[in-house]
């Protein structure tokens, strides 16, 4: 068995490609009902659903500028993970569409499963000292500096990100979106605990 | 926040709710494949194809003598949390043909991907404890009595349906099984760690 109190890096690999997997499955099941969802995941879908451009190069393009801030304020292991899990994401975006085709899927539980599977994936990569890059970190940075808690910032980004949609997509599909969101963020609330997962 | 090293139900709820959908997606993406594996879920989809019978009840079936002997070793809590999460798991892979019908899926990806969703779906009902019920309560009860370890008979017994399965299933078949059931169970062995994740 290995140190509990750390991981190597063996086993952050198979955790962070754990997380961009399953987070390119839940893009894929998300993409294929036409719907959106929060956080800088979701500005790029909404980019990607208006201009016509693929979701992995959009993705990859808007988490750019967020290295720099990623690596100041947390520093060069965590910024590294973020890069590689992005990539990824990216790439396997870009191919697993062609991997796993659906033939017929239920909008309310295709939500519910987008929520499930971005969730897991999302804990495996924080727990793995990583991230999916982007808002997060800036409203993190906002919090440093003004006080402004970082959780409102992400609340106030997603209900700008859903109005912009609502002029896009019919009223049914906000609301499968809203619910695949709120899948996410209950999974990340009961479930991301370092005082449970112990490992730094 | 609730208490580190406890769950509470309601938390206890949506872990084994998250396995349940996690396992039910594994099992249709090997069933559609037509793909076997290891253990009581590999017993159970092996008499499927033979049998020509539902998986769903095959499965429910087949965990009832297993759940008497769960009672008898591990207790009444157990053996009802074990009740809950087969029941429901039956229940769902009933009902999920109708609400996902799977179109071409890449063999190798399919096999990665049920092995992970497998390996997720464990990780979460076995940290909320829970359980998929089964094989492995004769596998302890074995060790208890003769002094083999469970997990060698755990092994034999997979190698005895997977011997089976080779008379079934084409070579090509049975590797990407193989695959699958070796990236569930390495999945498992690098990330199943009492001593990271510490709530009971």
């Amino acid at each position: 068995m290995t140190d509990p109190k750390s991981h190597t890096l063996l086993e952050d690999a198979q955790g962070l490609a754990f997380g961009a997997t399953m987070a390119a499955f839940g893009i894929v099941v998300l993409t294929h009902l036409g719907l959106v969802t929060g956080q800088t995941a979701g500005l790029a879908v909404l980019i990607s659903y208006g201009t016509g451009w693929g979701f992995g190069p959009v993705f990859f393009a808007i988490n750019i500028p967020f290295y720099v801030l990623g690596y100041r304020r947390m520093g060069l292991a965590f910024t590294v993970k973020t890069a590689l899990s992005v990539a990824a994401l990216s790439g396997l975006s870009m191919v697993m569409p062609g991997w796993v085709r659906f033939a017929d899927l239920n909008p309310v539980f295709g939500a519910v499963l987008f929520g499930f599977v971005s969730g897991s994936a999302l804990l495996a990569i924080f727990r793995h000292g990583g991230s999916l890059g982007g808002v997060g970190i800036l409203a993190l940075i906002l919090q440093d500096r003004t006080g402004f808690k970082a959780g409102y910032t992400q609340l106030l980004f997603d209900a700008a990100l859903f109005a912009v949609a609502l002029t896009m997509l019919p009223p049914v599909t906000i609301t499968y979106s809203f619910l695949g969101a709120l899948t996410v963020n209950v999974v990340i609330a009961i479930n991301h605990r370092r005082d449970r997962y112990i490992v730094t | 926040m609730t208490d580190p090293t406890h769950h509470s139900l309601i938390e206890d709820t949506q872990g084994i709710a998250f396995g349940v959908v996690m396992a039910g997606l594994g099992i249709h993406v090997m069933t559609h494949m037509g793909f076997v594996t290891g253990q009581t879920t590999g017993l159970a989809v092996l008499i499927a194809y033979a049998t020509g019978l539902p998986f769903a009840g095959v499965y429910f079936a087949l965990n009832l003598p297993f759940l008497w002997l769960g009672y008898r070793r591990m207790g009444a809590r157990f053996a009802v949390k074990t009740l809950i999460t087969t029941a429901a798991l039956s229940l769902l892979m009933a009902v999920l043909p109708r609400w996902m019908e799977l179109g071409t899926i890449n063999p190798a990806f399919a096999a990665l991907l049920f092995g992970t969703l497998f390996g997720i779906a464990a990780l979460a009902v076995v940290r909320h404890g829970g359980s998929f019920g089964g094989f492995s309560i004769v596998a302890l009860m074995v060790q208890d009595r003769w002094h083999i370890q469970a997990g060698h008979v755990q092994l034999a017994f997979d190698v005895v349906l997977f011997a089976v399965a080779a008379l079934i299933l084409d070579p090509v078949m049975l590797g990407y099984s193989f695959l699958g059931a070796a990236t569930f169970s390495l999945f498992l062995a690098v990330n199943h760690r009492r001593d990271r994740y510490i709530a009971a």
